[in-house]
């Protein structure tokens, strides 16, 4: 409970626009008729950890694909409301996806490294946007790699085929891919649902590391690790938002039944 | 009820063992069968090099007319017929003063009466492509000298020396000369202008040393005896190869099997395509190939990425997949019958009127060519590499996919660096199996391009070097022509075995090429996955 009382408390309900990174506004989602987000409305804070839990089919996943409009890639998706990242509603019809998912970087439950190199790997999105130059692309790699804590063991073998690596060098490599674009936002779907706890442990700390550079938003089955790693917790049932505070409150306190039989382990 | 009592009968146990060896005894059958039609096509295309002893034979060529002649015997038929008293038959080629390039006859063989070896007896293989059996005796030079036949490699090098300076004349000098006069033509220059007369004196200059050099040449000759003890003069410089079959030993063979080997795979037909080499249709089949691979690759890749990744998925996709499925059984003549009458004559014709008016009513493009029959067979060959190339693109995972978007990638970005080359060993799966549908088809090549016989090659040293627009030489083609012609002719039917293991070999080689390429593909891109 150290914890406590070293961090400050933000009012989520309240929260400043200049500390808000994400603010979504009366989201809803069908995916055909089936209607998968209820009005959510949510702010969530930069420079943070945010973990969304709640039941398998609950929405959480899709919640965060929202972010980045990854949803736009599934059949007979339809999204209603406003989700503000930067002053601008993303939800607009013109916004630029290329420039909004180079801003906001996801990571998946699978690690999903390309078939090529190391190095063109975390290059992938930084020659999308057209850089050539081998020593901006040198430089890049480099700071991507020491961020996701990867370098010192890859140094050597930037050129062998990124399938080679482990799954959690593979999952800390599609973190790496993500952070060469410079994100302010990061989103993580269950990064570690297909690793070892060990390997888990890597990727938690690494998350924690990673809040300097971006708000981190993430996805999890395990209360324990959104206990341990996040400062906000969100939790949603049947694609309504139930309860949204900061992570001690919620797993300690929580002022609805439902979250409360949730963490406890009652139904879910 | 039946198969209750099966059931019954037999336990789990004995069932399995049943299914295997009935899978296993199908699958010998398919081994058999494959290694039968490869002994067969190998041991018959590889006795059209073996070289054949010349022997001596007498036989009765009409009533009370006894001919005495060196021969190579083809074939003896076996009456292997209950009926006794019809004799044997025997073909055989032979040589004498009346047919002294040689003619094949069928005879019964109680009108044989001698057979022996002759091991004087040469096989004298002329540049034509014909045969000569007889027995050489000295050789006559220019000056009324002579030599003896130990000299005969020496003898033949001048010979050789002499032809390639008429050569070197004709291609350096004559051409030039023949070149500036045609220039002078197109412009018009007067009959009797000075530069034309320097010029027609230094042609007659040159021509009369060719002229020369080739009376030299005639001079040359090897002095022959037939069995029956006629002489036969042949000109050193018309003599491919001399072989004396009857004296050489297994290595003696060999090597005349591998020159034979090297002429096969250099050489021109001759003859109507019953001797010679088979250069032309071997270029021809490969050009013919690779142009298709040129065209259906992109072609089939782009319908495929279009179906699977950009078509929504409703009816009228589903009918145009059912519709690709279904042109790869349609028959392949009407593929040939759709390229004459769309490419060769719609298409073809429009750009003649188009673009080469001048020429016309000569056609330039609107007459079959090996482009034509490379788009035909592209067309053909398109189902294959479109389902085997959408069979690739299911295959990559999606997250990969999502993996790409996540990072700004637009669908073409993610499709072009991420999901083509995912999918490039299945694609690589399609131009296999496109490329071995392509060099087995003959009907529709015949209809748009494939010809018997091609005196150009589709590539030569003029401008702009591949001429696509020219008739080609096509291995199918020739064993086609071949299988018909040559009922009599046991050497031709053997060429055209010859022919089919180079096919096979051909096509062997091409998919192993691909293979190879394919497997380095996977182990760039599918390794780990």
């Amino acid at each position: 409970m150290l914890k406590l009382f070293e961090r400050e408390q933000l009012n989520l309900a309240k929260l400043p626009a200049e500390q808000t990174a994400i603010e979504v506004r009366d989201l809803n989602l069908w995916f055909g008729d089936k209607h998968v987000l209820h009005n959510i409305t949510m702010r969530i804070p930069r420079h943070r950890i945010t973990a969304l839990i709640g039941q398998s089919g609950c929405g959480k996943s899709t919640l965060i694909s929202c972010f980045n409009r990854m949803n736009d890639l599934i059949d007979n998706s339809l999204t209603e409301g406003e989700i503000i990242i930067d002053g601008r509603n993303i939800n607009h019809k013109k916004e630029n996806l290329s420039t909004l998912r180079s801003n906001v970087g996801m990571v998946f439950q699978r690690p999903n490294p390309f078939p090529m190199s190391i190095y063109d790997n975390v290059c992938y999105g930084l020659r999308l946007q057209g850089i050539k130059q081998r020593r901006l692309l040198d430089d890049a790699v480099e700071q991507a790699l020491i961020k996701a804590v990867l370098w010192d063991e890859v140094k050597d073998r930037l050129f062998e085929t990124a399938t080679t690596l482990s799954g959690g060098q593979q999952q800390r490599l599609v973190i790496a891919r993500a952070l060469a674009l410079k994100p302010s936002i990061l989103l993580l779907d269950e990064p570690t649902s297909a690793l070892d706890p060990l390997t888990t442990l890597t990727i938690e700390e690494l998350m924690a590391d990673l809040k300097k550079h971006c708000t981190i938003v993430i996805v999890t089955h395990n209360m324990q690790q959104a206990a341990r790693v996040s400062d906000y917790t969100a939790f949603l049932h049947q694609g309504e938002l139930v309860e949204y505070s900061d992570s001690d409150t919620l797993f300690t306190l929580p002022h609805k039944k439902q979250t409360e039989d949730y963490i406890t382990g009652r139904y879910g | 009820m039946a198969k209750r009592s099966l059931r019954q009968l037999l336990n789990n146990r004995q069932q399995q063992s049943y299914v295997i060896s009935l899978g296993a005894f199908c699958a010998s059958i398919l081994v058999v069968s494959l290694a039968c039609v490869l002994f067969l096509i190998t041991l018959r295309g590889l006795d059209y090099f073996w070289p054949r002893p010349v022997q001596s034979i007498s036989f009765i060529n009409a009533p009370g007319q006894q001919d005495q002649v060196y021969a190579q015997i083809d074939e003896r038929h076996i009456n292997s017929g209950g009926n006794q008293t019809t004799p044997s038959a025997w073909v055989f080629r032979y040589s004498n003063q009346a047919f002294p390039y040689g003619r094949q006859l069928l005879l019964h063989s109680n009108k044989v009466t001698l057979v022996a070896p002759a091991p004087e007896a040469a096989d004298i293989l002329l540049n034509d492509g014909t045969r000569v059996f007889s027995e050489p005796v000295a050789m006559t030079l220019p000056g009324g000298r002579s030599a003896t036949l130990s000299q005969f490699d020496q003898i033949k090098r001048e010979v050789s020396d002499i032809r390639a300076q008429i050569e070197a004349v004709r291609a350096n000098r004559l051409a030039s000369v023949h070149r500036e006069l045609a220039s002078y033509d197109l412009r018009q220059v007067a009959d009797d202008a000075p530069a034309r007369l320097r010029l027609y004196e230094e042609f007659n200059r040159w021509q009369r040393e060719v002229t020369l050099l080739e009376a030299k040449l005639a001079d040359y000759q090897l002095v022959t005896r037939f069995n029956d003890g006629s002489e036969f003069d042949i000109p050193l410089d018309d003599i491919a190869r001399l072989s004396y079959p009857g004296q050489l030993d297994l290595w003696g063979k060999l090597a005349l099997v591998a020159a034979g080997v090297g002429d096969f795979l250099t050489d021109a037909p001759k003859q109507a395509n019953t001797a010679g080499g088979v250069f032309p249709a071997l270029f021809g089949t490969v050009l013919m190939i690779f142009v298709m691979t040129i065209l259906v690759t992109p072609f089939g890749v782009l319908a495929a990425v279009y179906l699977n990744e950009y078509a929504q998925d409703n009816h009228l996709t589903s009918v145009i997949r059912i519709c690709v499925s279904n042109m790869a059984g349609v028959p392949s003549i009407v593929y040939g019958v759709f390229g004459l009458g769309f490419f060769v004559y719609l298409v073809g014709g429009n750009i003649d009127e188009l673009f080469f008016a001048d020429a016309l009513p000569a056609p330039t493009m609107g007459t079959p060519g090996v482009f034509w029959a490379s788009l035909t067979m592209a067309i053909l060959t398109l189902p294959v590499v479109i389902v085997a190339t959408e069979e690739g693109l299911r295959r990559v995972p999606a997250g990969l996919k999502s993996g790409s978007y996540a990072l700004g990638a637009t669908k073409f970005e993610t499709i072009w660096y991420t999901i083509l080359p995912m999918a490039s060993p299945g694609i690589m799966t399609g131009v296999i199996l496109a490329i071995a549908r392509a060099a087995g088809e003959v009907a529709p090549l015949m209809l748009v391009g494939a010809v018997k016989f091609a005196p150009n090659l589709p590539f030569d040293g003029e401008f702009p070097y591949l001429h696509l627009d020219r008739q080609f030489m096509h291995l199918g083609v020739l064993i086609y022509d071949g299988a018909f012609h040559s009922q009599t002719d046991v050497r031709g039917a053997s060429l055209m075995f010859a022919s089919c293991l180079l096919l096979l070999l051909v096509v062997f080689v091409l998919n192993v090429l691909a293979v190879i390429l394919r497997r380095r593909l996977r182990k760039r891109y599918l390794r780990g996955y």
